[in-house]
């Protein structure tokens, strides 16, 4: 069972790698941010001091009032005068949220308030999500072929180069204008749109939520009196979902790339298991298969891999 | 499909296909000439799968959003008028501040929050919310790509940092979920193989199928894992955080989706009952993070079940059509095949039938005296002389008058004599099949 052995032994050791990767963020993190906050902290308090100050307001009423404006603010409902006209759950902003809810982004600046909306947003997403994950695989397995076998065989024939070569260097293309189509280009329109947003942040923004983080410090389109808004909701969504799927496209190129230069044998990691004849079958169009595979579809934990639910989030 | 060292008890069993992908098997060609067009077939079937797929995924966006808006704008406005009510008293109460100064502060207050300070709070005895602890926790939320939002990076260096570090760590939190959840999954084969000895070797009245047996094992597994690591923290959350059973399992699901919307985090007892700061265990983080890990690895397998589900769903209604089709294309050969033993019966009928006319014609016209020669047959003569045969031979054929149409090739050919053996049988037999 020395295998199996191993494959414990490999496991702790990523688990290891992984807390030492945390340890090693947090520390950063901290030392980057918390000088930040506590000037923040200071700012504040001298902000209130200075009102009370100045008017016949005592601090319990103040601390009292501020409560509740805090409250209503977790659910985006704001205090201040020109954002009460456009709602947070008009149908383009609904659907926004459905949107962030399927993809797992999850923003957070719009949350059910009531009880039957949490409720519902909890079958909502155990469906929805292996439902938006089955399409955007789908669409990406198709989207391989055109984009990846197609042009890297006709590399190999036309100009005869090693496959090797041509995998990596038709990877780095496809790095490049993913970079650049999603990144760069959307960076740029969100800060031209968002006048409060700077390039950095849009990208920011981008990253964050190409890799479904979706903090929600940065959510386009709340800025009040925002013109057409519905619109640009629904063009952010569009963004969203073609943007997720050439994240996955990507990985998937790496992935392949990486088997083909051995470097996934190297960790034992799993493999790109597809073969180029294997992969031109669809993941629905699979045609009736042995009554093996018919079994193993039976059960329920056969080994993620790379398409585990999780990378597949990436 | 993961190397044999990870899956060595199972490595013998199958193939492992990955979850949620891409299934290896050829599809079956049902129709082997058309071969050349096969690709550009498939090419066809499926893009018209992805994209009716695709239209139900915007349909049900577009469901969800209804419901959302019907559910969450009333209680919306009742937010916004509270507030409103809140903010007018406030200013009538005190008399001294103007709506203006009020706004700003509030202003101040809405952006300090979303730093994470909380001024609602005693300043000296408030916690950080970057303390060595709770940066832990939010670059688990980051590599993890749940992103609660609870805490962000808000110096341009802590985002470009956040960045890259997301960039690196996605994919080994990736690499680390596919062991766990392998190590899952093997442990579970391991448990079915166990189950399926031990009804194996029951009596044969006990006997159940292995499809059986797998199925329950699988609900089992699913039951099990939601007790563990659904119901049991959201009972250990509703206990510490103070919240709802509906708001711990709410957290729950929205955490081990990687949703993570953040109005609800662990640990971070923030805005809500700004007095109460609950006090927590130092290994309270810890816990829920690991709970996360190993939470997350469980519903990525309830996920690509699901996923499965429908994989095999679809598959079988695949299935199912290309049965139908195997079926109806035998249907079609057997129907042909028996048509053609039908028309090579009904021609050997009707040569004889011809014959046995024309010699009846031949004695007919001999008893009249007509000349077959000179007498033009016309159709009507042709169908009354046939007519005129011997009464037990007309019940016999009562159909060949209606159908004796002329082939006026045939005829001409002929003269007039019904020459059978030049009238080929197939226009005598396709018109009286015809007919019939």
């Amino acid at each position: 069972m020395s295998s199996g052995y191993k494959s414990w032994i490999l496991l702790t050791g990523f688990i290891l790698f992984y807390v030492a990767y945390l340890l090693f963020g947090a520390f950063v993190f901290s030392t980057i941010e918390r000088p930040v906050e506590d000037k923040l902290k200071r700012d504040i308090q001298v902000l209130k001091e200075e009102f009370l100050n100045q008017s016949c307001v005592n601090a319990t009423s103040l601390e009292n009032f501020l409560e509740k404006v805090l409250q209503a603010n977790k659910y985006g409902v704001s205090i201040l005068p020109n954002s009460s006209a456009s709602s947070n759950w008009d149908l383009a902003s609904s659907l926004f949220f459905a949107n962030t809810l399927v993809t797992t982004v999850g923003y957070g600046h719009t949350t059910p308030l009531s009880d039957t909306g949490k409720a519902f947003s909890i079958f909502y997403a155990l469906l929805g999500v292996p439902f938006t994950m089955l399409v955007l695989t789908a669409c990406v397995q198709r989207l391989m072929h055109l984009v990846t076998y197609g042009p890297i065989s006709m590399c190999r024939q036309k100009i005869g180069m090693d496959p090797l070569a041509a995998t990596a260097v038709h990877f780095a293309i496809l790095l490049l204008v993913v970079v650049l189509g999603f990144f760069v280009v959307p960076a740029v329109v969100f800060s031209y749109i968002e006048d409060t947003w700077s390039f950095l942040d849009a990208i920011y923004f981008c990253f964050i939520t190409l890799c479904t983080i979706g903090l929600g410090d940065y959510v386009p389109g709340e800025k009040p009196g925002q013109n057409f808004r519905s619109l640009y909701k629904i063009s952010v969504m569009v963004y969203l979902f073609v943007g997720l799927m050439m994240m996955y496209l990507v990985l998937r190129a790496f992935h392949r790339m990486a088997d083909l230069h051995g470097l996934t044998s190297f960790f034992q990691l799993p493999h790109c298991d597809e073969d180029i004849e294997e992969d031109k079958e669809p993941i629905i169009e699979a045609g009736p298969e042995d009554q093996h595979e018919a079994e193993a579809s039976a059960k329920p934990l056969d080994p993620a891999s790379h398409t585990s639910y999780n990378t597949i989030n990436r | 499909m993961a190397p044999p060292d990870l899956l060595d008890p199972k490595s013998a069993a199958h193939n492992s296909k990955p979850r949620l992908s891409f299934s290896a098997a050829k599809p079956v060609v049902l129709n082997s000439p058309e071969d050349e067009y096969d690709t550009t077939r498939f090419t066809v079937m499926r893009w018209k799968t992805v994209s009716v797929i695709f239209f139900l995924v915007v349909l049900y966006l577009i469901v969800g959003a209804l419901v959302f808006r019907a559910l969450e704008q009333p209680h919306e406005s009742q937010q916004k008028l509270a507030i409103l009510a809140e903010k007018l008293d406030f200013l009538s109460l005190h008399a001294c501040v103007n709506s203006s100064e009020l706004e700003d502060l509030v202003k101040q207050v809405i952006s300090a929050i979303r730093a994470g300070v909380n001024p609602s709070a005693n300043s000296s005895n408030q916690t950080s919310l970057w303390d060595l602890s709770s940066s832990f926790f939010f670059a688990g939320t980051v590599i993890t790509t749940i992103g609660f939002g609870n805490i962000a990076p808000h110096t341009e260096g802590g985002r470009i940092f956040c960045i890259i570090y997301a960039l690196l760590g996605i994919p080994l939190f990736g690499f680390l979920l596919a062991g766990v959840g392998d190590q899952l999954g093997t442990i579970f084969g391991k448990g079915i193989n166990r189950v399926e000895k031990i009804v194996g070797s029951l009596p044969q009245k006990w006997k159940v199928s292995q499809t059986k047996i797998r199925v329950i094992s699988t609900v089992i597994f699913i039951l099990f894992g939601c007790v563990l690591f659904v119901a049991l923290p959201a009972v250990i959350f509703k206990h510490i955080e103070g919240w709802s059973t509906l708001e711990s399992i709410y957290f729950v699901v929205i955490t081990l989706t990687t949703i993570g919307f953040g109005d609800f985090v662990a640990g971070e007892k923030g805005l809500e009952k700004g007095g109460s700061e609950i006090e927590y265990l130092d290994y309270y983080k810890p816990v829920v993070w690991f709970w996360i890990l190993i939470g997350l690895a469980y519903f990525a397998a309830v996920l690509s079940m699901i996923g499965d589900w429908f994989r095999v769903i679809s598959k079988k209604t695949k299935e199912e059509v290309g049965e139908f089709r195997i079926h109806a294309a035998e249907w079609t050969a057997n129907v042909s095949a028996e048509f053609k033993e039908t028309r090579r019966r009904l021609s050997v009928d009707i040569s004889n039938k011809f014959e046995r006319a024309a010699s009846i014609k031949r004695r007919l016209s001999s008893e009249l005296g007509l000349n077959p020669i000179t007498q033009e047959m016309t159709p009507g003569r042709r169908t009354l002389s046939v007519n005129l045969g011997p009464g037990d031979e007309r019940e016999a054929y009562p159909n060949l008058a209606l159908s004796l149409t002329p082939v006026p090739g045939a005829l001409a050919r002929n003269g007039s004599g019904l020459y059978l053996n030049g009238l080929s049988p197939e226009y005598a037999e396709v018109a009286i099949i015809e007919s019939l």
